[in-house]
């Protein structure tokens, strides 16, 4: 039985107009989403989360220009680009665990882990992090 | 006085007591068999005399030891003779027997000649005669320079080259790491220094979060304390041993757990005080909410 003729099958030519409308809807696909990922971020997150993540903001960027000098410029001395860059990455890993630990949405999964023992945790780690760095450092 | 007057009498007596050689004489004996031979009279001043014998050739030498003052003959405990070539330094000993009547022979064959014969060159060897006895003093004779053949050189050790000196030690070291520009350097270490921290200061000052008791009398000692094991740390970046270090923290923490600089608040109040935060700031979940995977 030949198949009838409906509009259910719609065949249309491409054409360079529709080509960059979906460019321009994939763009303000991505533009929309980012902003709602920032709106849900401002609303939602806790100012102690928030003074974390700026801490977290600035070991990144620490740690990004002490990579890009090594790549650009020279590696020399090499102990001291280490020391440095494993000191922003360390920090890095104490402070998203602390995050981690106090931020009120992982309560149940950290409900053995006071708020005070987190930051005794992260200080402790802290200070034995920058002790091996120190020595690092030359 | 009379110590000192007997010492010498001692002196002379001993000095009066020598030996001395009698009858020396030497023949050169070669293989056609006319024998040469020749008296020598040697004292203890250096000799003129030469004797030059080749490979054929023997030479024979024969003396009498005598007490100088007496003249009889005396078997001195040693008797030796030496030879001694001046310019390489080379010396050979060789026994000699004397008799009770103090005669001694020597013979000298190139053909076997003994292994006290040291190695010889173009220059003559010195030929001494020692003699020393337990009663008279030591004497030392100066009898010929003797000029006998060339010897051989010694064979060359198959691994004599292991023992040469070797080339001094030369290490190459790495060329020094060049540096950049101090201008790149400058430029550098001011954006490490200056940007991350800007940004940090500008989103605390955007978010500014209130710390009603960082100075309370609670928090203050113990953030008193973390500054000082940081300081500490930095001391030992400049100045400390890791012995120092390791006892001033201990101690530092002694004093901290001690006087417990830690746990700002009690555990109740604080709870409360988070989730006074949370209403203000409006995260409220229900408990469905709360009991899901963790989020950051």
């Amino acid at each position: 039985m030949a198949p009838k003729s409906s509009s259910s099958f719609t065949f249309t030519k491409p054409s360079s107009q529709s080509a960059s409308g979906s460019s321009n809807t994939v763009s303000t696909t991505a533009s929309s989403s980012i902003s709602a990922l920032l709106s849900a971020y401002t609303n939602q997150t806790t100012p102690r989360l928030k003074f974390i993540d700026a801490f977290l903001v600035f070991l990144v960027s620490s740690g990004v220009l002490q990579f890009v000098y090594c790549v650009l410029v020279t590696n020399f001395p090499f102990n001291a680009f280490l020391a440095g860059f494993s000191s922003t990455v360390g920090q890095f890993v104490l402070t998203a665990s602390l995050r981690q630990q106090v931020n009120p949405e992982n309560k149940v999964e950290f409900k053995e882990v006071s708020h005070e023992r987190a930051f005794a945790d992260f200080v402790l780690g802290s200070i034995v992090l920058h002790f091996f760095v120190y020595n690092f450092l030359g | 006085m009379k110590a000192v007057c007997f010492l010498l009498l001692l002196g002379a007596a001993v000095q009066a007591v020598k030996l001395s050689v009698d009858s020396v004489k030497y023949s050169i004996i070669s293989a056609k068999g006319e024998p040469t031979t020749k008296s020598l009279s040697p004292t203890e001043k250096s000799s003129s005399e030469v004797v030059t014998i080749f490979q054929d050739q023997t030479l024979k030498l024969s003396f009498q030891v005598v007490d100088k003052v007496t003249g009889k003959g005396v078997q001195p405990e040693q008797a030796f003779l030496r030879f001694y070539d001046e310019q390489s330094g080379e010396e050979g000993i060789q026994p000699v027997r004397v008799t009770s009547s103090g005669k001694a022979k020597f013979d000298l064959s190139l053909a076997k000649p003994p292994a006290s014969l040291p190695p010889t060159s173009s220059a003559p060897l010195k030929v001494t005669l020692l003699l020393g006895a337990s009663s008279y003093a030591p004497a030392k004779l100066e009898l010929f320079n003797l000029h006998i053949p060339a010897s051989h050189p010694a064979p060359t050790h198959p691994e004599e080259a292991k023992f040469h000196i070797l080339p001094e030690l030369a290490h190459t070291f790495r060329p020094d790491p060049k540096l950049p520009a101090r201008a790149v350097s400058a430029l550098f270490a001011g954006l490490v220094l200056v940007v991350p921290w800007t940004i940090l200061l500008g989103l605390w000052f955007s978010i500014s979060p209130r710390v009603p008791r960082l100075f309370s009398p609670n928090i203050l000692p113990f953030t008193a304390s973390l500054g000082a094991f940081e300081f500490l740390l930095y001391r030992y970046w400049v100045d400390l041993k890791l012995g120092d270090v390791l006892t001033y923290g201990a101690m530092l923490g002694d004093l901290v757990i001690k006087n417990n600089y830690v746990a700002p608040t009690p555990v109740d109040k604080y709870t409360m005080n988070l989730e006074q935060e949370r209403r203000v700031w409006g995260i409220e979940r229900s408990d469905r909410d709360m009991n899901s995977t963790f989020r950051y």
